[in-house]
């Protein structure tokens, strides 16, 4: 390049630069607006169809709202147990996938390969009809916890067998080299580091749960959302009305939750890791 | 003197790989050894068997007049091994720091978690220790906001307030960028100072010839030489002693 353009070049490289910049920060915020756009067309479409074309009776919305909303409170209460439950068991089953020890790394394997062949529903109705038979005679809302608790914990078990294995080999090293006992090891040196690993997974796994705790309706004895929703749609042949109520009751707790998670995410990845 | 490490006959085997044959070799108090080798000669496997972070196949491994034999199986020798990491302290390659604790944290968890002290106290001496490597300024920084120079000068710190008899260094600078391998090796050179017995798995010649009391090179699993650092640089025995010195010094320019 000849010397006299190569001087100039800094000065025009950089507004060359910031034009660049500029039309992909447009281009970005274009993409936006678009995105934002479509969702309200999509909804006030779907307002539309169920304010015209589409028969709604406002009379029965307005008499059951409050019934149905009354489920949310169960709804969430049993996949707060059933998570904290699931949890532990994940992290049991994490463990023993881990261990030295057949008998344990059987149990675990087990476990898990018996729980996520099966489907939730089955278990559900497992543990609610089947288990009457063997004389054990469990309220609806525990037959619920303990299927979902232990489905999830099949599940989620892949999630801190992930999380205890980004721990580094070097890092136990070192807290082994220090003196510590295994148990030390991990209470104080892999455990931490694993779990801050599976907390943003988890979060989307309870999130999924708030929407497959609707199956526990299927007992006919715990009282969440979905089954406030069939319970009052079929008694009036009701159901179009009823399950939209539900359908945007799960959504907008979904919306939260989400929310939530995202923001748990990113202040983790803040942390110091 | 009475030697404060002593291993003899020690073998290791790596699946059916031989990487330490009938290893012999003591160290006194207050004494600095170094270990040379081209990769793969088993130096840091050596060093690696003396607190047990690697189970030897065969042999003895005395320190400080605990004697664990490769073959004893028992809930007295887990103890005893126990004893020998508290002896031991271990500087690694990669640092290895607990990147969820912050720097004084790191330092005292040994002491507070491992020997029940009193976290006052423990606090005292990390602080003490952090002094002496120059970091007492970045405590209560997380390891991931420092250079590598300055995680290992805290994992050198938090190895120290363990109070060991011996520290044993795994290539500790190989890791670094070269700019900052000089800070660490002062610290070593200072903690050499003070009297502590070291045992230096290492490709710094320079640090060998000048700190080292001694300096074992070894090759396929053995130790092929043992002598003092002018010696060794001057007229090594061996060929591959020669063969290896030569290619740091031309490496180093």
């Amino acid at each position: 390049m000849h010397p006299d353009t190569a001087a100039s070049l800094p000065n025009s490289a950089t507004s060359q630069a910031e034009l660049l910049y500029q039309a992909q920060q447009r281009k970005d915020r274009q993409f936006q607006v678009f995105v934002g756009a479509t969702w309200l067309i999509i909804l006030l479409f779907l307002v539309f169809l169920f304010s015209g074309p589409i028969k709604i009776d406002r009379q029965f919305v307005a008499d059951n709202l409050l019934f149905v909303a009354g489920g949310l409170g169960e709804t969430i209460r049993i996949s707060i147990v059933s998570i904290t439950f699931a949890t532990l068991l994940a992290l049991l089953a994490a463990l023993g996938r881990l261990s030295p020890i057949p008998p344990v790394y059987a149990l675990s394997t087990f476990y898990v390969s018996l729980i996520r062949g099966t489907p939730l529903y089955l278990q559900i109705f497992f543990f609610f009809l089947a288990l009457p038979q063997l004389g054990i005679i469990l309220p609806g809302f525990w037959a619920g916890v303990i299927a979902l608790s232990l489905n999830y914990g099949a599940y989620m078990s892949e999630i801190f067998r992930a999380g205890l294995s980004s721990v580094g080999k070097g890092q136990r090293e070192a807290a082994i080299a220090l003196g510590m006992t295994p148990w030390q090891t991990m209470r104080r040196v892999v455990l931490p580091q694993a779990l801050r690993f599976a907390i943003p997974p988890t979060g989307n796994e309870f999130i999924a749960m708030t929407k497959d705790s609707a199956l526990v309706a299927a007992t006919g004895f715990v009282h969440e959302l979905m089954w406030r929703a069939t319970k009052v749609g079929r008694a009036q042949f009701h159901n179009l009305e009823a399950l939209i109520m539900a359908a945007i009751f799960y959504w907008i707790m979904t919306l939260i939750l989400t929310a939530l998670q995202s923001r748990i995410e990113s202040r983790l990845s803040k942390g110091d890791r | 003197m009475a030697s404060i490490v002593q291993v003899s006959k020690l073998d290791k085997y790596f699946g059916r790989l031989h990487v330490l044959k009938q290893v012999s070799m003591d160290v006194a108090p207050r004494e600095v050894v170094c270990i040379i080798g081209r990769s793969g000669s088993g130096k840091s496997t050596l060093l690696r068997c003396i607190n047990f972070l690697e189970e030897p196949s065969f042999g003895t491994i005395e320190v400080d007049g605990l004697k664990v034999d490769a073959s004893q199986k028992s809930r007295e020798r887990r103890q005893l091994v126990h004893d020998v990491r508290l002896k031991t302290g271990m500087v690694f390659q990669e640092f290895n720091l607990f990147p969820h604790m912050s720097v004084l944290e790191n330092v005292i968890e040994g002491p507070v978690t491992v020997k029940g002290m009193d976290r006052a106290k423990a606090v005292a001496l990390a602080e003490e220790n952090l002094d002496s490597v120059g970091l007492l300024f970045k405590k209560d920084e997380y390891p991931n906001r420092l250079s590598g120079g300055q995680k290992q000068r805290v994992a050198i710190a938090r190895a120290l307030t363990m109070e060991p008899r011996v520290m044993l260094f795994d290539e500790p600078t190989s890791a670094l960028d070269p700019e900052l391998i000089g800070e660490v090796l002062n610290v070593m050179k200072k903690v050499a100072k003070d009297g502590m017995t070291m045992l230096v798995v290492t490709h710094e010649m320079g640090f060998a010839r000048e700190v080292a009391d001694r300096v074992l090179v070894m090759a396929d699993g053995e130790i092929i030489e043992d002598s003092k650092p002018d010696n060794l640089f001057s007229k090594p025995k061996d060929p591959r002693t020669k063969a290896l010195i030569d290619r740091y010094r031309t490496g180093s320019g």
